[in-house]
């Protein structure tokens, strides 16, 4: 029953899409792996990027790597100095997450309408019962905050990892459902939504592209780990018909030559399977 | 054994024919809201919900409230049982108020502004960085000048913390909202009885006079006294008349709506004074013993207002003022409130005087049922205090308003602009000028916007309101239910001391006004070497509260601030009688007011060693303390003669007249026939500005269309929904029409409250026009049905200032109503800063030192002029 309402597939009946079944030590890999993904999205969203941050993410061994799974920044992250482009992502991070009128990363804000509401509670509790507190950054930041949901499943996976290595297969199964579970009842509710419509908002292509690379990500990581999970963030790429208000003039000529119009935003799509980042 | 067969018509039989049966069976459940009153429970798990009792502050009628709190979240807010005014009920606003605290548009960290003034962009910031950067600001304006910097305040329940703030800058330069707000009916009754405000004992009355106030929706003390109202109105058959513009819910519930013209209410209460005393019906003993006029000087003085004379003015007929008169002075017990609608205009003090007149000259004063004296109650401030500023400010204390003890800030964007006070740095705290004053974003909005004006603007807010909107830097400032704060109010007849205590910690690096001014402090004094520190030497909220009422007699002896956090309210007067909804006492009778507050006898303490004059006035070290009256010494009333001034002679020294009087406004008598009188109102959902963030109010209230007379309506050819154009002297505004009979065919209204183009997605509906930005697919917002958020009209409302309270005359614009053109759409709004500073200048022309006041004042042809007073020293708060 538990498994039912937490949407986990049966071990026996479960579908591994990356393929044959992994050794311990490849596990631990993709464990080591993931959690660095998780780290570094979580880097992204957690609180406005600092230098160090900002020059890391420029190595370009590590521009290469994400443009390799499908994120391709623009000449406003590659080119500026350090300081003006840490100065510019802090003010986009204010605008997008941090202002009012902008779209707070928050579980509560974005499946309740208001901050601190279940799922704060739910997650905190969550924390607590793995051994975690949550301390202050450069910023307060709530429990249920992507970056911090993000951080959370980092530090899991990384103990899988570590169970792994030492030969615990029931600690790391343990850890694994965890994650499982995390994802059901939390990150997988909202952040493909929540990331398409970061992806729209954002003007620099530091957010646009992280946004992408999170949306892409969270939908291999839900499938790698054979979940169903609804995302219930309303946040859709394509806005229904029904809800487009147009004021249509029948004196305007119909025009059908579309060049000049600037492309759309970039789906999440190309994004590479966890595979491509070990 | 045979069951009697059972019908519908059987038993409906048997319920008619055994009612008494029922009435009298157990009755051993009852509605919880009642009965439990003080304690909740989780619906999930039956749990008992952690009760929190604070004072509400989505308003400012301060009702006592408690905050159920579920996993340190509230879930619930309801009335405080054990608060003896509100008894357990809030209003709409009270119980919506956690809304301000889990707002997704809610501030919740420092942002410094990176675009331009108002354009939208920010950088989070550290608090140290903040303060860093605030305290180097304040630095250089004190090397300067302290006045330079200015604070100006809408909200102030901070207890004197604001002003402890300013002090320890050493800056006059203390701006408020109450020009905007009450101030003519404050200096109304100043000079008069002495506090600045009445308590109608409703629940006891037989007859209320109403003016202008719309008490069961929005007006000072809405909740408490429209409960006080409803009782006095079903237990004691009490009759209502109400003298109001338009047909609010308080004229509705009256037992007559008597539309008067505008602006004329003090002509219709002076005529019914006029009745009272050509009839002989005034209390004579009251008016000879315990006011500074004789009843022969009275029956002189108001011989010139008669019926035919207020009729013509007013439209009220002759009639009409004569029974209400009689009906008025015969019923006893009787009493009288008012509000904005006497007091928002020019001459608005002599209004609210001649309105509070009618109590007066009937004996009705402080009397059961009658018109009863505020009871509050203070506490010390925590010591050691700053001394005041060197030197006064112009823009606080403007020696052109030397009568208005409330201040005139709603001219002090002109005055600024004239450059009569250098500004350097400028806070601002619950305050929203640029949505809610005369004038708007076209007066507020253009002196924030320049930055050679104002060169840095600080604003301590927990929303992002139109003016915070335009700050250079934004502290985040806590929602009401995260701070503390101590409270009283005299919104009932029996005084109390309350507070705000947080209901759970801050959220994000929010902080509470009082902390977040400490650390500005400490950040300018780290050391206390400027003498600063010493001011602000508290831990936190909590323990500032301690030095406020751990030593109040009598709290202290029952916990002080222990007592408070637990109750929320001291003194606890009975119990909350769930059947009744009254406070009642052991023998379950409902606890009574005291009355007479005048006529307390002074103590043998009190006498020895004082003083009494020629009039009886018992004077100790200098100071007024009591009258002597027919061999008793009374306390008499808190004025300097301990008497009601009916004459007020300080008025006279600046050429006004000191008698009840009324002037009509000069622009309202020479209408045209196509000219209308705009006027504003609130709605019962809704404050001034800060509520419509706010989801579940939003939604009951969201839009204000125009009210107009179907006689108006014809002429223009309007009907309801069609699109008008308002024009005044300063702007336009086109918006909807709403055609009604419960409105004076001579008067356009429109609710304030609406058409917000800041403070969140919620009262902007910017959700709907940008569907690719902001929250637009946050899942509360998709149940966000309405598009329409209304229409600001104060933009096209020029400042008038009343010459003797400083009021704004917000009910005295002139306008053209026509049907809207095809150039013109819905929300259209102009607002000519030239044109408002016209209108400045005019209304300058009628302060003591203008070439009006002497024209307004024929009667007062012996004052000497403005040269021959002398020079005030500052006062007000």
């Amino acid at each position: 029953m538990l498994k039912t309402f937490l949407a986990l597939e049966d071990d026996g009946v479960s579908v591994d899409p990356a393929g044959p079944r992994l050794s311990s030590a490849e596990l631990g890999a993709e464990c080591a792996a993931r959690a660095d993904v998780y780290r570094l999205l979580s880097g992204a969203f957690v609180e406005e990027p600092g230098p160090s941050f900002v020059q890391a993410m420029r190595r370009p061994d590590v521009l290469q790597s994400l443009a390799d799974a499908g994120v391709r920044f623009d000449t406003d992250f590659t080119l500026p100095d350090t300081e003006s482009l840490v100065e510019r992502l802090a003010c986009e991070y204010a605008t997008l997450f941090a202002a009012t009128g902008g779209f707070p990363p928050v579980e509560s804000v974005r499946l309740t309408g208001r901050y601190k509401q279940d799922p704060h509670f739910k997650v905190r509790q969550t924390y607590a019962k793995w051994g975690f507190a949550l301390h202050k950054g450069r910023f307060e930041v709530f429990p249920d905050q992507l970056g911090v949901e993000l951080m959370f499943v980092a530090e899991l996976l990384e103990r899988c990892s570590l169970a792994l290595a030492r030969g615990d297969e029931a600690d790391y199964r343990r850890l694994e459902r965890e994650v499982k579970r995390f994802w059901t009842q939390h990150l997988g509710r909202w952040v493909r939504g929540y990331a398409r419509l970061i992806e729209q908002a954002a003007e620099h292509s530091f957010y646009r592209e992280m946004a992408r690379f999170l949306g892409g990500f969270a939908d291999e990581e839900i499938v790698a780990m054979g979940l169903r999970i609804d995302d219930l963030d309303h946040g859709r790429a394509v806005v229904p018909k029904a809800e487009i208000r147009v004021e249509f003039n029948p004196d305007e000529p119909v025009c059908n030559s579309c060049e000049g119009v600037p492309a759309g935003p970039r789906r999440a799509t190309g994004v590479h399977t966890l595979h491509d980042l070990r | 054994m045979d069951f009697p067969k059972i019908t519908r018509r059987t038993f409906l039989q048997v319920s008619a024919g055994t009612t008494a049966a029922v009435a009298v069976a157990p009755r051993l459940l009852h509605a919880m809201e009642n009965e439990l009153g003080g304690k909740d429970f989780s619906p999930e798990n039956a749990a008992e919900r952690k009760a929190i009792p604070v004072n509400c502050h989505v308003c400012n009628i301060q009702d006592g409230a408690i905050a159920y709190v579920e996993n340190d979240r509230v879930v619930k807010l309801e009335g405080n049982p054990e608060h003896v005014s509100t008894r357990g009920r809030l209003c709409a606003k009270g119980n919506s108020g956690m809304w301000y605290s889990y707002d997704p548009d809610r501030i919740l960290y420092p942002l410094k502004r990176v675009g331009a003034r108002g354009e939208g962009k920010w950088k989070r910031i550290t608090w140290d960085e903040a303060l860093t950067e605030v305290a180097g600001k304040l630095d250089a304006a004190l090397k300067e000048d302290p006045n330079t910097i200015m604070l100006k305040y809408g909200r102030n329940r901070t207890g004197g913390t604001l002003e402890r703030f300013m002090k320890t800058l050493g800056s006059a330069t203390v701006l408020n909202h109450t020009s905007v707000c009450e101030s003519s009916k404050k200096v109304g009754q100043e000079p008069t009885w002495g506090p600045d405000i009445e308590t109608p004992d409703f629940a006891n009355a037989k007859y209320v006079l109403n003016f202008g106030s719309n008490i069961l929706e929005a007006a000072y003390f809405h909740n408490p006294l429209s409960q006080r109202v409803t009782e006095g109105r079903v237990d004691n058959h009490m009759k209502i008349v109400t003298f109001d513009v338009r047909l609010s819910n308080t004229a509705g519930f009256s037992d007559e709506w008597i539309p008067v013209f505008p602006a004329t209410d003090g002509a219709v209460a002076l005529a019914i004074g006029h009745v009272i005393l050509r009839e002989d019906l005034q209390d004579s003993e009251f008016i000879d013993t315990w006011t500074n006029v004789t009843v022969d000087e009275l029956k002189a003085h108001y011989a010139q207002y008669t019926p035919e004379w207020a009729a013509k003015i007013s439209g009220v007929s002759v009639q009409t003022i004569e029974r209400i008169a009689r009906e008025f002075a015969t019923t006893k017990p009787a009493t009288l409130f008012t509000y904005r609608g006497p007091a928002k205009h020019l001459y608005g003090s002599y209004n609210e005087k001649a309105c509070m007149m009618l109590p007066i000259m009937t004996g009705n004063v402080e009397k059961r049922g009658g018109y009863c004296l505020p009871r509050g109650m203070g506490w010390p401030q925590p010591m050691p205090q700053p001394s005041g500023p060197k030197q006064d400010s112009v823009l606080a204390h403007p020696p052109e308003y030397p009568l208005a003890a409330h201040k005139v800030s709603h001219l002090v964007p002109f005055w600024i602009a004239e450059g009569r006070q250098k500004i350097n740095v400028a806070f601002t705290y619950q305050d929203n000028p640029v949505y809610t004053n005369p004038g708007a974003q076209a007066v507020w909005g253009k002196l924030y916007r320049d930055e050679k004006l104002i060169p840095y603007f600080i604003s301590m807010s927990s929303h992002m309101g139109e003016e915070t909107a335009l700050a250079d830097i934004i502290l985040p400032d806590c929602p009401y239910l995260e701070r503390w704060e101590p409270e009283s109010m005299p919104n009932s007849l029996w005084p109390w001391l309350g507070i705000r205590q947080p209901v759970h910690k801050s959220l994000g690096e929010s902080r509470e006004n009082r902390v977040l001014l400490r650390d500005i402090i400490w950040k300018l004094d780290p050391d206390g070497s400027r003498g600063m520190k010493q001011f602000w030497e508290f831990k936190d909220g909590e323990d500032y509260m301690r030095h406020h009422f751990d030593n109040v007699p009598g709290l202290k002896e029952a916990g002080g601030l222990d007592f408070l956090k637990k109750h929320g309210v001291w003194p606890i007067y009975g119990t909350l009688d769930p059947r009744t909804g009254k406070v009642t006492d052991k023998t379950g009778r409902e606890i009574q007011a005291e009355y007479g507050l005048y006529k307390k006898e002074l103590s043998g303490a009190d006498i020895e060693g004082a003083m009494v004059d020629a009039h009886g006035l018992i004077t100790k070290n200098g100071k007024a303390i009591g009258i002597r009256r027919d061999g008793h010494d009374y306390v008499g009333f808190p004025t300097g003669n301990r008497l009601i001034n009916v004459r007020v002679d300080e008025w006279a020294e600046y050429g006004f007249n000191p008698m009840p009087t009324f002037k009509r406004i000069p622009w309202h008598e020479t209408m045209k026939d196509d000219e209308m009188i705009l006027s504003t109102f609130k709605l019962n959902v809704h404050k001034q500005s800060r509520t419509a963030a706010v989801k579940w109010l939003a939604e009951i209230a969201h839009s204000n269309p125009a009210w107009m007379n179907p006689e108006t309506a014809k002429k223009l050819g309007v009907k309801t929904g069609d699109l008008v154009r308002v024009e005044s002297p300063v702007g336009y505004l086109v918006t909807k029409a709403y055609v009604t009979e419960g409105i004076h065919p001579k008067v356009i209204s429109i609710a304030t409250g609406f058409g917000h183009w800041e403070y969140g997605r919620l009262a902007t509906l910017k959700l709907k026009d940008k569907p690719a930005f902001g929250g637009t697919e946050d899942p509360d917002l998709d149940n966000v049905w309405w598009d329409d958020r209304g229409v600001h009209p104060n933009a096209i409302i020029p400042v008038v200032a009343d010459p003797i309270g400083g009021s704004q005359g917000w009910y005295d614009t002139v306008v053209k109503v026509s049907k809207a053109g095809p150039d013109d759409k819905y929300g259209d709004i102009h607002g000519d800063w030239d044109r408002h500073y016209a209108a400045y200048k005019e209304t300058m022309r009628y302060a003591y030192t203008g070439d009006m006041h002497r024209k307004m004042h024929p009667e007062m042809a012996s004052w000497a002029g403005p040269e021959s007073v002398k020079p005030k020293a500052s006062g007000g708060h």
